[in-house]
Formats: structure tokens, sequence, C-alpha cells
């Protein structure tokens, strides 16, 4: 267990982020501390899913530092990218979060199993454990992808677009149960969003990414529509060359 | 013939077409859920343009003295020194092609367009170089279509061994393959070592298909890595389920394909196809059954 005496758990300090020689990002200076909920917002093309990559660790910085201070985390991605031609259960899929704590013989332990099923059932996926990817809903996989990130125990929980196809009610519970997760045991959640109005209640942080780089503000103050001096929606459906140069 | 016979003269043969039969279509549901069943088609074409190519060079081998001075025609007719020589080209054939498709990637078109477009150049180059071997190009013709029933126990041997070995892999890293397969990134921040994944797969199937060409020849590869997860998978409840169940129709393929050719007095590669078809006929059945209720 990490020790809960530091506060944050990932530090960047002058974090220059790209692909071959073009930076997206530069003079990235950011600090995520434990129970932090962050939203990384922006408009299209910005270089949110840049960042994300940066801070996950698959994209390295070409010029300063991303300094991980916990190896513990959790990545929830877009439903929609799990190809349901695998044929596996929602049981499965959760069980896959506990891969590295596989046991010798490359079998789950009992407790694993049994800490994967409350978990589904505590995201409302009771009795659905053996039910396969493709006979899911949007929103149930969704919670099913949750209940796997946690599983991993982590400290620091990615989530790429959470509420993308999917409704209000599963959307709440997602964002509900990540709150207790803050509150409880600390852990910090940064969840990239084009729908930041189902977010606002459940973050103290906006990191506004525009003109290449990032500029952190408090969620009570945040205001997409002024920030551009355009409706959020207009801001959603333009271009990235036009939003951002 | 009857199945004593064949069992006489042939249980080399026979036993390798078992083992292809309950192995290959393990390797074939990896690549069907992946996406990548052209690669059944496609390397086992690779390999056998490498073994053609190995044929083409084989008077210049023996010209340098590489078999201790045995002539051309005892070469060719020592299994041993042949299998190993025929082998190391089409492991060369195999992952030579499959290196290309990795290094091309998305650069060319789509995925399936690229894999047809390698198996049209690696048949042009197996029929050309099986036409400038010295030994003919029937003779050439019959090891590849595995008509010709010629596997010795050295053969089996190392057909058991790459098979039964690759799967033996396949399921110590069953729970990472299927991570690494669907969700890469998940894999990464899961600290799985996602490249070595991928490489493992990667080195399992080019060494299945190489050897399974030499030993089987591409057509039963070409039938049992594609056709039964196709059958298997509409019935398929969990992965694991899906790869026994594929195993299990590849079995039963091999076995009523073999009993059909030594019947019918027919080659036994096409009927294992043939067979292996019919297997997975009522799985494809099902899926259209269930597609058609689903819609309407």
């Amino acid at each position: 267990m990490a020790d809960r005496a530091i506060a944050h758990l990932m530090d960047v300090r002058g974090a220059q982020l790209g692909y071959g020689a073009v930076p997206i990002l530069r003079d990235l200076n950011l600090r995520i501390e434990r129970g932090q909920r962050v939203a990384i917002c922006g408009p299209n093309g910005a270089g949110k899913t840049t960042l994300f990559r940066g801070l996950l660790g698959s994209l390295s910085p070409s010029v300063g530092v991303i300094e991980r201070l916990t190896d513990r985390m959790g990545y929830l991605p877009q439903s929609e990218r799990l190809d349901p031609l695998f044929p596996l259960t929602a049981l499965e899929l959760v069980l896959q979060g506990a891969i590295p704590r596989l046991s010798g013989v490359r079998t789950f332990s009992n407790g694993e199993v049994s800490r994967a099923e409350s978990l589904l059932s505590s995201l409302g996926l009771g009795g659905q454990e053996r039910m396969l990817l493709s006979e899911l809903s949007g929103g149930q996989r969704q919670r099913v992808l949750l209940a796997r990130a946690l599983l991993a125990d982590p400290e620091i929980l990615f989530l790429d677009e959470p509420t993308s196809g999917v409704d209000i009610e599963a959307a709440r519970v997602i964002f509900e149960q990540v709150d207790e997760l803050t509150k409880e045991r600390g852990l910090a959640a940064l969840t990239v969003t084009h729908h930041y109005d189902q977010l606002a209640a459940h973050v103290d942080s906006v990191w506004w990414i525009t003109n290449g780089t990032v500029e952190v503000l408090d969620a009570k103050d945040f205001n997409p529509a002024s920030l551009l001096g355009r409706r959020w929606s207009d801001v959603d459906s333009a271009g990235s060359e036009e939003v951002t140069r | 013939m009857s199945i004593q016979e064949a069992w006489e003269f042939f249980r080399w043969s026979i036993l390798a077409i078992l083992v292809a039969g309950a192995t290959l279509p393990v390797i074939g549901a990896w690549l069907f859920v992946r996406r990548t069943s052209f690669h059944g088609l496609a390397l086992p074409q690779f390999a056998a343009s490498g073994v053609a190519f190995g044929f083409m060079l084989l008077p210049w081998f023996v010209a340098q003295g590489m078999f201790g001075g045995l002539p051309l025609g005892e070469v060719a007719s020592d299994t041993h020194t042949a299998l190993n020589y025929h082998l190391s080209f089409a492991a060369l054939g195999t992952f030579g092609g499959l290196s290309l498709l990795v290094l091309v990637g998305d650069r060319l078109g789509t995925e399936g367009a690229r894999v047809a477009g390698a198996f049209a150049v690696a048949s042009a180059i197996t029929i050309l170089c099986a036409h400038r071997s010295p030994l003919g190009e029937i003779f050439v013709h019959g090891i590849l279509t595995g008509e010709s029933l010629i596997v010795g126990i050295h053969e089996f041997e190392t057909l058991a061994v790459v098979l039964l070995g690759g799967l033996g892999l396949l399921v110590w890293w069953h729970h990472d393959l299927v991570l690494v397969s669907m969700d890469s990134e998940s894999a990464f921040v899961l600290g799985r070592p996602v490249k070595r994944i991928e490489l493992l797969f990667m080195v399992v199937t080019g060494l299945s298909v190489s050897v399974g060409t030499m030993s089987v020849g591409p057509m039963i590869l070409f039938g049992l890595l594609v056709l039964p997860p196709m059958g298997a998978r509409p019935f398929a409840r969990s992965m694991r389920g899906l790869l026994w169940k594929s195993a299990g129709l590849g079995t039963v393929g091999a076995i009523l394909g073999l009993f059909a050719a030594f019947r019918l007095d027919l080659p036994p590669s096409p009927c294992v196809v043939a067979t292996s078809a019919v297997c997975a006929l009522p799985g494809w059945l099902f899926a259209g059954w269930r597609s058609s209720t689903r819609s309407s």
C-alpha cells in the first residue's frame, strides 16, 4: 500500500507531448493529488487524448518530466472500443483487472472472483455475471469496465468519455461510485469528456486544453461557453483547426 | 482402402492430421477474434512460397556440399535432411511475410486488401519457384497440397512438439492474450508486457504454420485455421468455450475427413477441409437464424 501521507500521485513538470517532431501540448505543469476529481475538457483535436496518453505512460514527453508516484492506475476506456466478437462474460471482463495478481498456476483466486462479483453487484449488475459482452447495453458495458478498473485497486482512475453511448442513469451510477471512492479511499479521478454538463457536479477542477497548453481552473468558475465566447455545443462540433489555432 | 491398411501404411500422417485438427483451430480461434482470420490463408501460402523457393535453390546448396556430398536425389528422398532444410525455408517464408504485413501496417489500404494482395503474390512466387525446381512442379505441388501422405516419424514428432508446445504457451498466457488482443491500452495500464505477448503470439502462429505446411500441407492449414472457429463462435459463451469448441470441431472434421479419404480413395487434405466445413455448418446456420430472429 502506498504511503497515504504523500498527497500527490503524479507530477508533470515542464512537459511537452506530441507525435514525432510535432508538439501538440507544451509547457505542461500539472499535479494529481489524492481524492482530486478532474475533468479534462477542450475542443475537438485540442490534445485531450494526447494528454491522457502522456499521463497513462503510453506516450513519453519529448521535453520535461512526468513523474508517477504510484503504479496503481485504473483505466476506463470507451465501451465502443471493445470488440463484441470476443465471447467474454461480464465476470471474465471484470477479472481482467486482477491479471497482475494471477496465481502461480495462472488462475484467479476465489477471493478475486468474489470481489469481482460484489463489484458488479454494487454497480447494479448483480445476476448478470454470465452475460456476454455482446448481450450488454452500452451503459451496462461501461459499468462492467468500471468494475474492471476498480478491481485493479487503483489510486488514480482515468476515465475516457465515460458517458459516451450511455444513458443518463448509467452515467449517474458511474459518477456516484467514483465520488464515493474519492471520499473513502482518496482515489484520484481524471475524466476526459465532451459532456461537461453531466460531470459538472462531480469534479473539483477542470483542465482546459486550448492553444497547445493546459489551463487549470476551479470547477466552480468554469464556464466553457464564456471561455470561447460561444455555446458549448458549438465548441463540441467545431473542428480543431478552427477553434484552437 | 480399409482403415486397418491405412493405419498400417500412413500411421504418422494420420496422427499428424489428428494433432493438427485438435490444435490448429485453437490458433485459428485467436486469429478469428482478433479479426485476422485472413492470416490463416496468407501465412500458409507464405510458408509454401518459402518451401518452393527452397526447392529452386536446392541444387545450388547440394553443389556447395551442404548435405555431406549427397546427390540431389538422395537429399530430396532423405526425409530427415529434407525436412530440416524445407522447414527453414518455410519459416523464412512465414516470418518474412508476417514481418512484411506488420511493417506495412495500416499504410496500404485495409487489412483484408493487404492480406489478399500478399496471398496473390505468395501464390505466384510458389508456382514460379516450383516451375523452376529441378525436381519438377508436380513433386513440389504434391508436397504442398499434402496429397502424398509422406509424413514420417521425425516430421510427426516435430509437428507434435511445435503445435502442442505452442498450445501450452497460449494456455499459460491465456488471460494476458485476451486482454492484449481486445484492449491493449488497458493491458499497458495494468503493467502487462504488451509487446512481448504480441510477439509470443506471432512466433507461435508463425512456427505452427511453418511446420504445419511442411507436414500436412497448406490446404489443411487453410481449412483448420479458419473453418472450426467460425462454426464454434455462435455457440461459445466464453473465450475458453470458443477454444475448446474450435478444437473439438477441428478434431471431428479431421477424423471424418480421413475416414472419407481412405474409404472413397480421395486425397485427404481436401476431404478434411470439406468435412470441417460440414462440421461448421450448424454454427453458421445457427448464427444466421439468430441474426434473422433478432432483426425481425
